[in-house]
């Protein structure tokens, strides 16, 4: 009896074995098909193959169904291999044929100073470039397939279903986006790491648009280029100004260079709210601003008008941060450290209307 | 929720303790342990991302639908998921659920995936009935082959293989960034390279630009500013490094010339740049009383410019180089590739061809009716240039009958998140006539401290047709609003339009916001518990009633005492304060009152001289080990946005 039965299982698990190996062998040649490296290729499993396979197919549909690409190209597009690069481009690379094209879009990418950032409407992530790797310490490969609700904080969630829904108001600003959120990332200040105990929040800035296409409906995406904050770079200006407040946005400190830009001396800013010198239509502007700096730890603005004393306005984009006003040390740790936040203020345009005195600060005399 | 709660849910799942199970058990920590666990709890579900490089995965991962988990799966190759020695305390914790879940959680995944995958398969489509895993599979081999065309490609050894073809990425990147592409030689500033988006931003073909130096396009003032991004041979003084541990300053090590010069070196500016208008109708009313006549005049728009310095051999460039003109002393031709934005508010689009409409204009009003800001479309409309109404009561202005509705109207928008809306009512002009307005108020609230700092009107003009037909019911609205009137307003007695006898209608604003400010003393509790919502409204007060104070530049006595007002008045309006109560307990309810609102200016920072180096020392603060996130439990703040 029993040695029946066992030659039934063994048959059983002999037909069992020979099914599995022809599904594994599908799933390698599906793993060829995919432009991934060699490397890469080889170690993954099932279901990132079908994950990547998936937004493979999900961005060429995209690429043809949405007028991305100019008349000039098209021709380039409708072929989904390689492609050939405009003439006028090569002239600017080193010689290679392919390798030309590459470096060129690097050049395209490095520009952007973050990583591009496709979405589908339910928050799946079809694309994602693949310097993404420099940025959040996790490869395109790793990615690229999942929810983005499965990365994002979960305070951002509400937020980024919002910008991924159309709103009445798309249709006149174009379906723009601009929003901060959260991601978990792999990196830490000891390069990448994916120990668990060390995965921290990444602050993104996303903007791009949302394309909506009424056929097909899944076409519609959400285009993003994300760059995490705070934004590291030279941005040697002397049309900038550093300035620190108290988390309601009242000034604390405010270096000298404002007395230039805007005819205040620090000294008579102290104390004084933001809210007070802005033009009232920015007002929502900047109490989105804030809300993202009490939520997100960081945050760019928008453009806003800041009042210049004795009349007139510019146009300015603050990029802040929260950070601890004191220097934090490891035995207050578990205290409530004091926040501040820390505001460096790009001034975008000359003194509009200088002669109009728009605020009551501004008629105050000397 | 941190990501140690997320740890803590993930650790659960994994690890065991039978021998026999390890297999099974040791996928499932490692993908409690790579990237899956960095995903929410609810979502670890089945999932297998375990993609961790150096794990082979092929083959291990199978869903036998047939048998049930808890046959130990001896087929199954778990070569490297090998001992982490360090991972055994986690594999124990981990068997708390049972291994048919897990099992069940990774078929449910994996089946999920092959229905996806199925939706985008054309051939898989029409066919009605559900396809088995390995056909889908076959199909998707076979769709790929043919979205890929003709050509073999993945052995070259160039080749790097992308999801999407360069030449589709570049376009997918200058979409994504909304602007243009340009590359500008660094010594001349003469336009290498312009994408063909720029026609679309600033109206110009690519023709007209190539070839022309970027300064002709740039405003005048701006033109030290893009010069000084272009060129790098000077030091700037100005770059010095924080230490942020320390606060110190310390020396930059590296040439800073050389390095602003390199290949990399970023750069990041706005600056105006020219756009070609078509149409050149100027047809719009002139709103800026101030302002001069339009001219025909040159139209920017700012454009927000960020990329890098490139170098290039001249020997390389041909005929597209700068090498006709000017031999230089280096070889190499260095230029600035960057993306070009525009922001919408200067946008060509926007920029004076939206029709504004003339019939409504914004004030900001200090919590005692006080104009504080004046939008200057307030002109047209009321005749006053903005600093003739600054400073002054509202009340000043409102016609006589309709000052009871509005200090209604004014005592709960202090009270309300919302906004409220007034009826019509007159607005008395410079001229002594009066217009017809309607009102939109909502008090602005200050997003952390959930104070009331400044009211915020949105000032519709009514137009005069329809004024006879509210007429009649705007002065009963008034009469009725007299009468049920519960707050015991002073009566005004013998308010004229003559500007003289109006100190008295300006007091009514002021009184209002007393009322408030008593309210919040009266409410706030001495203990000062952290845990009360009235304890901030109470540190808090006095800053307001200085703001009152210092938005009348005229000296008038704001303060407590006014003549009339008592606090015997105060008292009666109880019955009002109890549904400001609630709206006060709401305002303040999602306070986090673990913060310590200390506004000390940190040691090290007062010294920051430049921007670049508060960015350093942002960045760095972050990446210590405070971790913001944990500091503050953003869970309990009920934000409204």
């Amino acid at each position: 009896m029993t040695a029946d039965k066992e030659r039934r299982r063994a048959i059983s698990r002999e037909a069992a074995k020979r099914r599995r190996q022809v599904e594994s062998d599908v799933f390698g040649d599906l793993s060829r098909l995919l432009p991934v490296q060699p490397s890469v290729q080889a170690n993954l499993d099932k279901p990132s193959i079908i994950r990547l396979t998936i937004s493979y197919i999900r961005m060429h549909t995209l690429f043809k169904v949405n007028t991305w690409t100019n008349a000039e190209t098209s021709h380039a597009a409708s072929k989904y291999g390689r492609s050939l690069g405009n003439g006028e481009e090569q002239q600017m690379c080193d010689g290679g044929w392919g390798h030309a094209e590459k470096e060129e879009t690097n050049m395209y990418l490095s520009i952007l100073d973050g990583f591009l950032m496709v979405l589908s409407t339910g928050g799946d992530v079809i694309y994602l470039s693949d310097n993404v790797n420099k940025y959040m310490g996790l490869t395109q490969t790793e990615l690229m397939g999942h929810n983005i609700f499965d990365f994002a904080h979960p305070c951002d969630l509400e937020e980024i279903r919002n910008n991924l829904r159309l709103m009445a108001e798309d249709v006149w600003c174009d379906a723009k986006r601009d929003f901060v959120m959260r991601i978990k990332s792999g990196l830490t200040n000891r390069g990448r790491s994916s120990h668990l105990k060390t995965a921290t929040w990444k602050v993104l800035h996303c903007r791009g648009r949302l394309n909506v296409c009424a056929s097909p409906s899944s076409a519609s995406c959400l285009l993003l280029t994300c760059r995490p904050l705070p934004l590291s770079h030279t941005l040697l200006s002397t049309h900038t100004f550093t300035s620190q407040h108290s988390m309601d946005m009242r000034f604390t400190y405010c270096d000298q260079r404002v007395t230039l830009l805007l005819g205040y001396s620090p000294e008579e800013l102290l104390g004084r709210s933001i809210y007070d010198l802005c033009h009232v239509l920015d007002t929502n502007c900047l109490t989105q601003n804030h809300l993202n700096l009490c939520w997100k730890s960081q945050s760019v603005s928008s453009q806003y008008r800041m009042l210049v004393r004795g009349g007139g306005y510019v146009w300015v984009e603050s990029h802040s941060a929260v950070i601890p006003s004191v220097r934090p040390s490891k035995s207050r740790r578990s205290s409530h450290q004091p926040l501040s936040i820390l505001c460096v203020t790009y001034v975008l345009s000359g003194v509009e209307e200088p002669s109009l005195q728009l605020s009551v600060d501004q008629t105050v005399n000397r | 929720m941190s990501v140690r709660d997320t740890l803590a849910g993930g650790g659960d799942r994994a690890g065991g303790g039978e021998p026999t199970e390890d297999l099974l058990v040791e996928e499932n920590q490692s993908s409690c342990m790579s990237l899956s666990s960095l995903m929410t709890a609810s979502s670890v579900a089945g999932s297998s991302m375990s993609t961790e490089m150096p794990r082979k995965r092929k083959g291990s991962m199978e869903n036998q639908d047939s048998r049930s988990a808890s046959i130990p799966d001896v087929d199954m190759e778990d070569d490297q998921n090998g001992s982490d020695g360090d991972d055994q305390h986690v594999k124990m914790k981990c068997i708390r659920e049972p291994h048919s879940q897990i099992e069940k959680r990774r078929r449910d995944k994996m089946n999920h995936l092959i229905d996806k995958l199925s939706a985008m398969i054309p051939t898989c489509n029409p066919l009605s009935r559900k396809l088995d895993k390995l056909t889908v599979l076959r199909m998707a081999v076979q769709h790929l082959k043919s979205l890929k065309g003709s050509s073999s490609s993945f052995s070259e050894a160039h080749y790097k293989p992308s999801f999407i073809p360069n030449e589709e990425l570049k376009h997918l990147v200058i979409k994504a960034a909304d602007g243009f592409l340009f590359v500008v030689g660094c010594d001349r500033g003469k336009i290498v390279f312009v994408s063909e988006s720029v026609t679309k931003i600033l109206n110009y073909s690519r023709a007209e630009l190539i070839g022309q130096s970027l300064f002709d396009y740039i405003h005048p003032k701006d033109m030290g500013k893009v010069k000084e991004q272009l060129s790098a041979s000077e030091l700037y003084p100005r770059e010095r490094l924080i230490d942020a541990k320390t606060g110190l300053q310390v020396q930059a090590d590296l040439p800073v010339g050389g390095a602003r010069l390199c290949s990399g070196a970023r750069r990041s500016f706005f600056c105006r740049m020219k756009y070609n208008k078509i149409s050149v109708k100027v047809e719009e009313k002139e709103f800026q009383a101030s302002s001069s006549k339009k001219k025909e005049s040159q139209k920017y728009c700012t454009v927000h410019c960020t990329g890098y310095m490139r170098s290039w051999p001249t020997s390389q460039l041909g005929a597209e180089g700068e090498g006709e003109a000017d031999k230089q002393d280096s070889s190499h031709f260095s230029c600035l590739v960057a993306v070009g934005r525009v922001h919408s508010h200067s946008s060509p689009q926007v920029n004076g061809e939206v029709k504004v409409k003339s019939t409504e204009f914004t004030t900001r009003y200090a919590m005692d009716g006080k104009f504080t800001f004046v939008d200057q479309r307030a002109t047209t409309i009321l005749g006053y240039l903005p600093q003739e109404l600054l400073g002054t009561s509202c009340y000043e202005y409102f016609h006589q009958d309709d000052l009871p509705h509005l200090a209604d109207r004014h005592r709960k928008v202090l009270r309300s998140k919302e906004k409220i809306e007034t009826n019509f009512y007159k607005f008395k002009t410079k001229y002594g006539s009066f217009v017809t307005l309607q009102s939109q108020w909502f008090s602005f609230v200050n997003p952390w401290t959930k104070e009331v700092e400044y009211i915020v009107s949105t000032n519709t003009v009514i137009a005069q047709a329809s004024r006879s037909g509210n007429k009649s019911e705007q002065s009963s609205n008034s009469k009725t609003s007299e009468e049920d009137g519960k707050k015991s307003l002073p009566i005004i007695p013998g308010i004229s339009t003559t500007p003289g006898s109006m100190i008295y209608a300006g007091s009514i604003g002021t009184q209002i916001a007393n009322e408030l400010l008593d309210f919040n003393r009266m409410n706030s509790s001495p203990s000062s518990g952290n845990v009360s919502p009235f304890s901030l409204p109470l540190d808090k007060s006095p800053q307001i009633h200085n703001q009152i104070s210092n938005n009348v530049p005229n000296g008038e006595a704001t303060d407590v005492e006014m003549p009339g007002k008592s606090s015997s008045e105060d008292e009666p309006q109880g019955a009002a304060f109890s549904g400001g109560e609630t709206l006060m307990a709401h305002l303040s309810s999602g306070e986090n009152s673990q913060l310590d609102l200390d506004s000390v200016v940190g040691p090290g920072l007062s010294s920051l001289s430049n921007d670049e180096a508060a960015m350093a020392v942002i960045m760095s603060l972050l990446e210590t080990d405070t971790n913001l996130s944990d500091a503050v439990d953003f869970e309990e703040m009920h934000w409204s946005l």
